[in-house]
């Protein structure tokens, strides 16, 4: 069985960052990725990455950003720390060989983006997630970490209250192995692959909030869902950056006239001001690239114009764009402190898997690889430091044969005729129409209702393939599995917050509810159920 | 519309032979060749075994042969493919070695070729605090490179790879190109022997098909013969390379063309013993047509008097 000091799990920007850091603080550190990390979602990425870097801004400045965006449910001290240390972080990126924009004087170049107050978003052209990750994935290289790639966690092993390890499932060898560790990172970014359409990666579906709440670890603030404002919506959905917007394109009726919304708006109620502008002007909006001019189209948003050409077939220097909101990153995840600790011993996480309450009820645009990076550091490092001095405890020596079981008793049974594409599609529908942009009791319950409905057909479907080596039906099997126990909580935190805050709007509650819900929602497993309690955002 | 898919199929578990399954499926229009996979491999036959992540052009995970051309199934839409009927071959990418379907070894296809050429910057963790000051231009270049999906389609195209696949290959050579040509880069000695090395940029035979091939418009043929561009200009390490151009370069000066036979000794070294001999079994039959080259006896060109004091004229100036 192999043994490390730390075992990460997700091998996304926030993965690598963690790693890395590890391993430079001394420990011995395995990477546990499902795709090859270059492959993650974090490639997706577009618009920029934050740092407070010019004259005229401040850390205090991005600290204030982030508060107005997150709504009220911002832990100020993470908010704090994460905005000392942003620009830090990207000028470490850029030591490492992310050739970001530079301006004319060769210094860093920062767009305006979201509702920044200023242009502070360092950026790749409109590739910025994607260049990031491969100059982490460089870095992760050269620090010749063990690299499980194409290797899918299907459970933590934990004994007397503490993480002590994980079990994957190596897609090309299919086998299942230990992987004893002093302390485990889950890095395994978001779950909105429930949704549909959303503008996440098909393996963005929950695995590591899903096993660390199994586990006993807390979800915190799960009800609050960011969807993208300008996003095409056909297909898959395909996300156009917002930094467009600060770049100078505007949103439009259908006919090229402008539509009055406030364009530095939190993302949240540019959402809602875009589908009442729809509702109201008859049927669509779209966004007009064409007023920032053919050469700044080309030049600062080259992938842009290149994926609405094949994906959507638009020509966006002469095409107007239909958009709408599409279902983007949650707030909500793994509930940490700012050294990544979850509540559950030996058990850490980072990146959009986890909360830590820098994000609040509502994420600033730019923060999210910001966050990524900062986060991964600290969290790498909290975690070194917490194996070297963590009672060394031995892998529970049953738990690999009861994984075998657990994985074998999929493979019995009779899913008459059902699919875990019907299930997944049928969740997708029901989280976009029920718990979307606009909530009410109603809707929540039928949603509930319905994601009962859904786990009990999951439990019923079978792994009709028999094969060991890339069997991508078993892992899917999981990743479906971890999408509908997180949408009950999503739902169940959703149906428990009667206010309107931030990503979460209820029609029945509109307005914000200070006196009884500035408060985070956290939930636990107890018993087998879900149990949704407040905590005080701590100011 | 009903389209049917004639997949390839290969499976380790069983005898590993290469066969084909049809999928006839119903598909929406507007439907990408990756949506119907994900249907074919739900509804139909679950063992069917194909790589994908973010379903809209950003990663480069899911390229296979369509109709014999490689493409991301992804941005690729059916209804392009179905012009002359409704049936599309998916076949894995050539020069590669597959594991299962379409699923093929990423690490002996490119990745241990990518890592053999240290790829990273030996960046310091701490070093001074504030802003590097670059100008943008250069970096604009890197950017340009750094949208690489690492998808492999040069690879794939390369002319090369399926005569030698120890070749490093674009794919590895391009990645190469962004770390010699990143300002931040302090000294690439080490690296460069590599990239000179045997299965090295001097192996590419600039056919283009790279540059063809490859989905971002990077010109991977371009990114290599920059990086001979820079081993001429901080000396060539690789000794049968620089041999191979100083005899092309005086045979040209003193005759005003090149001296074939000439170049082929010189290339080897004149005192290499067991490379002349490795020559021997080409010479024989070439004199057997009549066409072997007979070295050093190389009558001068018309002008190649002309073409010598070009010669003189750029060495002085270098000087």
């Amino acid at each position: 069985m192999p043994e490390f000091d730390v075992v990460v799990i997700g091998g996304g920007v926030s993965g690598l960052r963690a790693a890395i850091a590890a391993k430079r603080a001394g420990a011995s550190v395995a990477l546990i990725s499902k795709t090859h990390p270059l492959k993650s979602n974090s490639a997706v990425a577009q618009g920029g990455i934050n740092a407070p870097l010019g004259k005229d801004d401040s850390p205090e400045a991005l600290v204030q950003d982030t508060l107005a965006a997150g709504d009220g449910l911002c832990e100020r001290s993470v908010v704090q720390s994460f905005a000392a240390e942003a620009a830090r972080e990207v000028l470490w990126l850029d030591r490492m060989g992310v050739p970001f924009n530079r301006d004319k004087e060769g210094r860093l170049d920062r767009r305006a983006f979201g509702s920044n107050s200023r242009s502070r978003s360092c950026f790749a052209d409109d590739r910025t997630g994607h260049i990031v990750l491969q100059v982490l994935y460089e870095q992760f290289q050269r620090e010749g970490i063990a690299r499980f790639e194409e290797w899918f966690a299907t459970s933590l092993a934990v004994d007397g209250g503490a993480c002590l390890g994980a079990v994957a499932l190596g897609l090309r060898s299919g086998k299942l192995d230990s992987f004893s560790a002093r302390a485990v990172i889950l890095a395994t970014g978001s779950f909105t692959r429930m949704y549909f359409p959303s503008t996440v990666s098909v393996g963005t579906t929950g695995d590591g909030q899903a096993l660390a709440y199994q586990s006993g670890a807390a979800l915190m603030d799960m009800e609050m869902v960011q969807f993208h404002p300008t996003v095409f919506p056909k297909g898959q959905g395909l996300l156009i950056t917002e930094a467009t917007l600060g770049g100078g394109a505007e949103i439009v009726n259908p006919q090229g006239a402008a539509i009055q919304i406030v364009k530095g708006a939190p993302r949240d109620r540019l959402c809602l001001a875009i589908v009442a502008a729809a509702q109201n002007g008859g049927g669509s909006t779209c966004l007009d690239l064409k007023p920032m001019g053919k050469d700044k189209i080309l030049s600062h948003f080259p992938q842009t114009h290149e994926l609405l050409r094949s994906v959507a077939g638009l020509d966006c220097t002469k095409d107007l764009i239909p958009i709408h909101p599409v279902a983007h990153r949650p707030m909500g995840g793994i509930e940490t402190k700012a050294s990544g600790e979850t509540s559950l011993a030996g058990l850490f996480a980072v990146g959009e898997c986890a909360c830590n309450g820098l994000n609040g009820a509502g994420r600033l645009a730019g923060n999210t690889l910001a966050e990524a990076v900062v986060f991964g550091k600290k969290v790498g490092e909290a975690a070194a430091a917490y194996a070297k001095s963590a009672a060394k405890m031995s892998f529970p020596a049953a738990k690999l044969a009861a994984e075998e079981k657990k994985l074998a008793a999929l493979g019995f049974g009779d899913a008459a005729g059902d699919t875990l594409g019907n299930v997944q599609a049928e969740v997708g529908r029901l989280m976009n129409e029920k718990v979307g942009l606009t909530r009410d009791a109603g809707g929540l319950q039928a949603a509930l209702d319905g994601i009962k409905n859904l786990q009990e057909r999951h439990q019923r479907l079978r792994v009709r393939n028999p094969s060991k080596i890339y069997n991508y039906e078993l892992t899917s099997h999981f990743e479906v599995g971890a999408m509908l126990t997180l949408a009950e909580v999503v739902a169940l935190a959703a149906q428990a917050r009667k206010e309107s805050r931030g990503a979460h709007y209820r029609k029945d509650f509109p307005a914000a509810d200070d006196g009884n819900w500035k408060n985070h929602t956290v939930a636990r497993l107890s018993q087998g159920a879900a149990q949704i309690e407040k905590k005080p955002v701590a100011n | 519309m009903e389209v049917t898919f004639k997949v390839y199929r290969k499976d380790p578990e069983k005898d590993g032979k290469p066969g084909r399954s049809n999928y006839t499926v119903e598909v929406p229009d507007g439907a990408t060749v990756l949506e119907a996979l994900l249907k074919i491999r739900d509804e139909m036959d679950s063992s069917l075994a194909f790589r994908c992540s973010c379903l809209r052009g950003h990663c480069g995970d899911c390229m296979v042969r369509v109709n014999g051309s490689s493409r991301l199934t992804c941005t690729a839409k059916v209804s392009a493919y179905t012009q002359k009927g409704p049936e599309i071959s998916l076949d894995p990418l050539r020069n590669v070695p597959v594991i299962k379907d379409l699923v093929f070894d990423w690490d002996a296809f490119m990745w241990n070729k990518i890592r053999a050429t240290k790829p990273w910057l030996d960046a310091s963790e701490t070093a001074a605090d504030g802003e590097s000051i670059i100008p943008d231009a250069p970096l604009q270049d890197l950017r340009k490179v750094m949208s690489c999906y690492n998808c492999g389609m040069c690879d794939e195209g390369c002319s090369v790879l399926p005569v030698d696949f120890d070749f490093l290959g674009p794919a590895a050579l391009t990645k190469a190109y962004r770390f010699v040509f990143d300002p931040k880069e302090k000294d690439h000695k080490e690296r460069m022997k590599v990239l000179e090395g045997p299965k090295g940029v001097w192996d590419c035979v600039h056919c283009y098909e790279a540059d063809e091939h490859c989905p971002r418009g990077i010109e991977p043929t371009k990114r290599i013969i920059a990086i001979r561009d820079e081993a001429f200009r901080a000396g060539i390490t690789n000794e049968k390379v620089a041999r191979h151009h100083q005899s092309f370069a005086a045979s040209v000066k003193e005759s005003g063309w090149l001296d074939e036979g000439r170049l082929a000794v010189e290339s080897e070294g004149l005192t290499n013993i067991s490379g002349l001999m490795k020559l021997l079994p080409t010479a024989a039959k070439a004199m057997v047509r009549g066409k072997a080259p007979i070295p050093y006896m190389h009558s001068k060109r018309p002008g190649a008097e002309q073409i010598k004091r070009i010669f003189e004229k750029g060495e002085a100036e270098k000087k």
